[in-house]
């Protein structure tokens, strides 16, 4: 019984709209969900009022999105009304925290606007950027079994769990925060370390072509420093020398300055980053 | 029939481990919580669901405010009364979280919110008979033995009963109470929200629960739609039919720990402390009948 009575008010309430006239649809998705006859008739008899229910849930859901991808929704327009009704339909909630929702939103999402040319390219990436200030801010710190005391060239560099290395096709990250603007970002491929600072501020290096491939190497890959170093002087044809051995000495020195990487802390004259090939970029409460 | 209460002899699960008017946090205001010296605030109420697998700010905010003030947790998504065992994951986080602020209960609502995986993230009314009665009480039951500690259910709004009822309102909750052992969650605005919707008397129906078994009561404000629905919206000041069903309550089952309620439209912290006073007043006046009642029947 309470079976099928979850199971009506599931697709009442996520699938598609039924008018409160047309009986039939209503006799139709009664019979569907297996509902008693008994209870069958109290539910069609009290339908127009049941639809408060699909009202509240979509309200929710939708608010919880709108509260972790504003801009996007808001530069979507229209749109998202489609793909709202779409991913409660295709692919339900099934989360019980609702910060969960918006991945589950984007994995829906994200495949539909890349093949709709309606949908502009760079949505995708504020998509993911705004998303990702949620999962930076939220992200579960876990206690480190062992810190390296002093970096070594063979050895992994360890960060903080609350770090995220994204790269986006467009610069997403500069756009305004209002939800009115409509101002297009650059196209511009660009990396950024996006990290939560000790103050729980969620914050964001933009970093240059050298910095993202040691940093890539570092955290995707989890190379040794050294492997890291190398790897990155490799891909993008730079001697090894002096100068660039400095810079990532200053950019991991920064790093872990900002809290972002656990280990030995900076040493004095190495804390300014105007040299290196990255720039600090704006920060944003989490 | 008039239940009066019976006081508890344990601190952890009575409701005299907590007392006067307590407030529901909410982020709107976290920071201005945190900022002030001391809140004339008995007690937050926090859901869990908020802060469960999370880091960054506002678990640590909630800690420091717990360092300050007694917490008491509501939960919003254990959808006990669903076909589906409640989600494993989701109990061992919770117990996580309830370990570490450590309320002297934990509730959440009579009602279910998931259907199989799926999450509808609102709270959905259980039809009213024994099979439900059965199945919500069973793991209330083991709910206080997996979160250590006693549980409590709260009667939620609804605004159509889902199918053929086969009992009263009253008689489920009171079936669900007698079976389970739980605790009752009372909240005075959903009666009254009930009673407007479906044409019952809110004093008759309060009368007819185990006063004696409730740990804690909300209060919140309504929205009536031009239909003449009230909705449960926690969105508006409380209006003064509620504050005075509040008051009669307050008379009858004693020293019981008042929560507001307010999770839309949330003014200013300043405006939600002048209705706790507000509160604080109407609590004193009903304790003061409640203690003439008592000894007159002495």
């Amino acid at each position: 019984m309470q079976r099928a009575l979850e199971s009506a008010l599931a697709e009442l309430t996520l699938g598609p709209e039924i008018a409160p006239e047309d009986q039939n649809a209503i006799s139709a998705w009664l019979a569907r969900n297996e509902v008693t006859p008994d209870d069958a008739r109290a539910l069609q008899r009290d339908f127009s009022r049941l639809l408060v229910y699909r009202q509240l849930v979509r309200r929710n859901l939708r608010d919880a999105l709108e509260s972790t991808i504003p801009r996007c929704i808001a530069r979507l327009g229209a749109r998202f009304d489609t793909d709202f009704a779409d991913f409660l339909r295709v692919s339900p909630p099934v989360t019980r925290l609702l910060k969960d929702l918006t991945p589950r939103f984007l994995e829906f999402a994200l495949p539909r606007w890349a093949q709709d040319p309606n949908v502009p390219e760079y949505l995708a990436d504020l998509a993911q950027h705004e998303a990702l200030q949620i999962e930076v801010a939220t992200l579960l710190a876990r206690p480190k079994d062992h810190v390296p005391a002093e970096l070594s060239l063979d050895e992994c560099v360890e960060f903080i769990d609350a770090v995220r290395l994204v790269h986006y096709a467009w610069a997403v990250h500069r756009l305004p925060e209002d939800t009115a603007s409509r101002v297009l970002p650059e196209r511009q491929a660009m990396s950024l370390l996006v990290y939560r600072s000790p103050e729980h501020e969620v914050r964001y290096l933009e970093l240059g072509a050298f910095a993202a491939q040691v940093l890539s190497g570092l955290l995707d890959a989890r190379l040794t420093l050294g492997s890291a170093v190398t790897g990155a002087a490799h891909r993008l044809g730079l001697p090894l020398e002096a100068e660039l051995l400095s810079a990532t000495a200053r950019l991991l020195s920064d790093l872990a300055e900002r809290g972002a990487l656990l280990g030995k802390g900076p040493e004095s004259g190495q804390n300014n980053p105007k040299t290196s090939n990255y720039v600090p970029n704006a920060s944003k409460p989490a | 029939m008039t239940h009066e209460p019976q006081y508890e002899a344990t601190p952890r699960g009575s409701r005299q481990a907590l007392g006067g008017i307590g407030l529901g946090l909410r982020w709107d205001f976290l920071e201005e919580v945190l900022d002030a010296p001391h809140l004339d605030v008995a007690f937050f109420e926090v859901s869990p669901e908020n802060y469960l697998s999370r880091g960054g700010y506002y678990p640590a905010a909630l800690e420091q405010i717990a360092e300050r003030y007694p917490i008491v947790t509501h939960g919003l998504t254990l959808s006990i009364g669903a076909i589906a065992e409640p989600d494993p994951g989701y109990l061992s986080a919770l117990k996580q979280e309830l370990t570490r602020l450590d309320p002297p209960w934990h509730s959440d609502h009579l009602c279910f919110s998931t259907a199989g995986e799926r999450v509808l993230h609102e709270l959905l009314p259980l039809k009213f008979c024994e099979e439900n009665v059965r199945r919500v009480a069973e793991r209330a039951r083991r709910m206080e033995g997996l979160m250590e500690r006693p549980f409590a259910l709260e009667n939620i709004t609804y605004y159509v009963h889902p199918g053929e009822p086969e009992l009263s309102e009253l008689t489920f909750l009171n079936r669900v109470l007698e079976v389970s052992n739980a605790r009752l969650l009372l909240d005075v605005n959903n009666v009254f929200v009930n009673a407007q919707n479906h044409g019952f008397d809110p004093y008759a129906f309060i009368a007819g629960l185990p006063l004696e078994r409730v740990v804690e009561i909300h209060v919140a404000g309504h929205q009536r739609l031009e239909s003449g629905l009230l909705l449960d919206t926690h969105g508006e000041k409380i209006v003064d039919p509620v504050l005075d069903l509040l008051e009669w309550t307050l008379e009858r089952a004693g020293d019981v720990p008042v929560l507001l309620e307010r999770d839309n439209n949330v003014p200013d912290l300043a405006e939600l402390l002048s209705e706790l006073q507000v509160l604080a007043q109407l609590r004193a006046r009903a304790l003061a009948r409640h203690a003439e009642r008592h000894a007159k029947s002495a």
